[in-house]
């Protein structure tokens, strides 16, 4: 039992039972997930009235429906006669929703529509249509809920770092718009899902966890992330909100770095990119690239990917990737898109595979970290985060920015997860 | 697996084709279990297709998501990066067996040495690089065989997991 999560959560260190007792997940699913705004998935993947895909926010099965409106809803996926799950697929395209049970059915918006037996039926239909969460919103696309509804508005979740991570990956579309239709693949690992924003977000580990990556192929990460001190000027930067970012501009060493090709390889892409925004501003876009960001609490703007966190249990979650697929460019740059996504991402790529490891191998070591809490001794359990605490520095912006290695990222999830467990 | 597709029905070889077609698959998954990436490579030719899709291999790789969408290129990478030694995903390699059934010859041209052959399998691996659990991989594999200088190789290998619908644990050995 943790009476006050600050007992756990200091700003250089962290107590490693946060990960592996089922207390605690509770707490979060209700806290962070219940009364905090998180990421639902993007209106591309629902285009038509009728299109619909189901999440869980938290532990909570919802759908996430395109309205015969246009409007994207998400509705409970729980039927609000007795409960059963309406969807029971990953995506599908309904008139209406029918529960298999006695035949309820619940228009695309949510309403209860019908009620087989009508004579027995003593309530009003108002009364029970599908429940939802009572926040929705949505950003460039990014369909957010909040269950509780008293997270505020959207814009303050985000923030302005929020805002602009976000806005600097859909200006790399020649029309301003992604498209998430390639597939969502999951990647299940057991291990507890806050070791997901901190190895998204850890610039500290690819020279060590990537090694065989690093050796087998040429990348930009050469440039940027590997190496350590002396030989790249990246940065570790926390926007604020529990938003961190890897901000790899400072180490590109030309255009197009990001998408490892030259402009000639692209150009029908970089013609668009002109006629969008002027030879000035595409030209910076194309050269400073999508963030690698992550926006809490489950939202990873991978690069050229998106990856969103499901915690399952204390000891398991699912890693979703997609590929960031552009409007308005050609078949051929969606696919190099799609192809970069199988390489990275993903249960058999070249480089989360091994991060899936070092998470279950940090998940086990903390399997019985909750005895020690209250211990100094052995067995105490703490996890050391101050790595760069004395010389990251405040910009005009309010922002905490360190070198790339530094734990400045994990510092910016740490604090905001302690002010979202501590409220009561 | 589509319903409105007609199955494919396997064709007659001669005895001593299937054998051969038998002992190259069993030879395969043999070196696929030990983990003898080097001589698992010399079996595939240089215009090789590794794919594990999400769902049924029924659509276009290139056009949407796959587990594994490897062309010989990337296959090399996949081979060089598990031959580093440091690919912690496989470090220690996973103890693996399969068990190899149901072998249906869908398509033979025997004078142009190709063979399309479909088969089932059930992998049993132990994730020795960090929960140490069993898992079990059931699935179906087709291969697209080719006689090259008189001995079998394959151009294509796809495995579609019965379990390919749902999120999947490290799959860094080779399927
Ligand atoms: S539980 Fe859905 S209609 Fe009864
Ligand atoms: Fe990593």
């Amino acid at each position: 039992m943790i009476a006050d999560y600050a007992e756990v959560i200091h700003d250089d260190r962290v107590h490693g039972s946060l990960y592996s007792d089922p207390e605690v997940f509770d707490h979060e699913m209700d806290r962070i997930f219940r009364r905090g705004w998180v990421f639902v998935g993007h209106e591309s993947e629902v285009p038509q009235p009728g299109d619909w895909v189901t999440r869980l926010i938290g532990l909570e099965p919802v759908i996430m429906v395109r309205g015969t409106d246009r409007t994207v809803r998400v509705l409970s996926n729980r039927c609000a006669h007795r409960g059963t799950a309406l969807c029971w697929r990953e995506k599908g395209n309904s008139r209406v929703f029918q529960c298999n049970y006695h035949g309820w059915t619940f228009g695309l918006d949510g309403s209860l529509r019908g009620v087989p037996h009508k004579a027995g039926f003593e309530r009003e239909r108002a009364e029970l249509g599908l429940d939802r969460p009572r926040a929705v919103e949505l950003y460039r696309g990014f369909v957010f809920a909040n269950i509780s509804g008293d997270a505020g508005p959207l814009s303050d979740h985000l923030g302005a770092g929020g805002r602009e991570l976000i806005d600097r990956l859909c200006d790399l579309s020649p029309t301003g718009n992604i498209r998430l239709d390639a597939g969502w693949i999951g990647h299940r690992i057991q291990s507890n899902w806050k070791m997901w924003p901190e190895s998204d977000e850890d610039g500290y580990h690819v020279d060590f966890v990537h090694i065989s990556m690093l050796r087998t192929t040429q990348s930009y990460y050469q440039d940027t992330i590997v190496g350590g001190e002396a030989s790249n000027n990246s940065r570790a930067v926390d926007h604020g909100g529990g938003h961190s970012e890897l901000d790899m501009r400072p180490g590109y060493k030309s255009q197009l770095s990001w998408l490892g090709v030259t402009r000639e390889k692209v150009t029908e892409y970089c013609n668009a990119m002109v006629r969008r925004y002027g030879e000035a501003r595409a030209n910076r876009l194309l050269w400073e690239g999508p963030p690698h960001a992550f926006i809490f609490p489950n939202l990873f703007l991978a690069e050229l990917n998106l990856a969103r966190v499901e915690p399952l249990g204390v000891n398991l979650t699912v890693h979703y990737h997609t590929a960031v697929q552009f409007e308005g460019v050609d078949d051929q740059f969606n696919r190099r898109l799609l192809r970069q996504s199988e390489a990275a991402l993903g249960p058999g790529s070249f480089i989360v595979a091994d991060d899936a490891v070092t998470a279950e191998r940090m998940q086990t070591a903390f399997a019985g970290a909750a005895v020690g809490r209250s211990s100094n001794g052995f067995g105490a359990a703490w996890i050391d985060l101050s790595r760069g605490q004395k010389r990251e520095r405040v910009d005009e912006q309010g922002r905490r920015i360190g070198h790339v290695s530094d734990e400045v990222t994990n510092r910016a999830f740490w604090r905001r997860y302690r002010q979202m467990m501590r409220a009561k | 697996m589509s319903v409105d597709q007609p199955s494919p029905s396997a064709v007659i070889v001669a005895d001593v084709t299937r054998r051969e077609i038998e002992a190259f698959l069993y030879l395969e998954a043999r070196l696929a279990d030990e983990s003898r990436y080097a001589e698992w490579e010399a079996l595939v030719t240089d215009d090789m297709h590794y794919w594990v899709p999400k769902g049924a291999a029924d659509y276009d790789p290139a056009t949407r998501l796959s587990y594994i969408n490897d062309n010989r290129a990337r296959l090399a990478t996949r081979i060089r990066q598990l031959r580093t030694g440091l690919r912690h995903a496989q470090t220690p390699p996973s103890p693996m067996r399969r068990i190899i059934s149901n072998i249906e010859i869908l398509e033979a041209d025997d004078a142009a040495g190709r063979f399309v052959v479909a088969s089932n399998f059930v992998l049993y691996e132990v994730a020795a690089q960090a929960t140490n659990e069993l898992r079990i991989w059931p699935g179906r594999v087709t291969h697209h065989l080719r006689r090259v200088e008189g001995r079998l190789r394959m151009s294509k290998k796809i495995v579609e997991l019965v379990t390919s619908e749902l999120p999947q644990p490290n799959m860094a050995f080779l399927l």
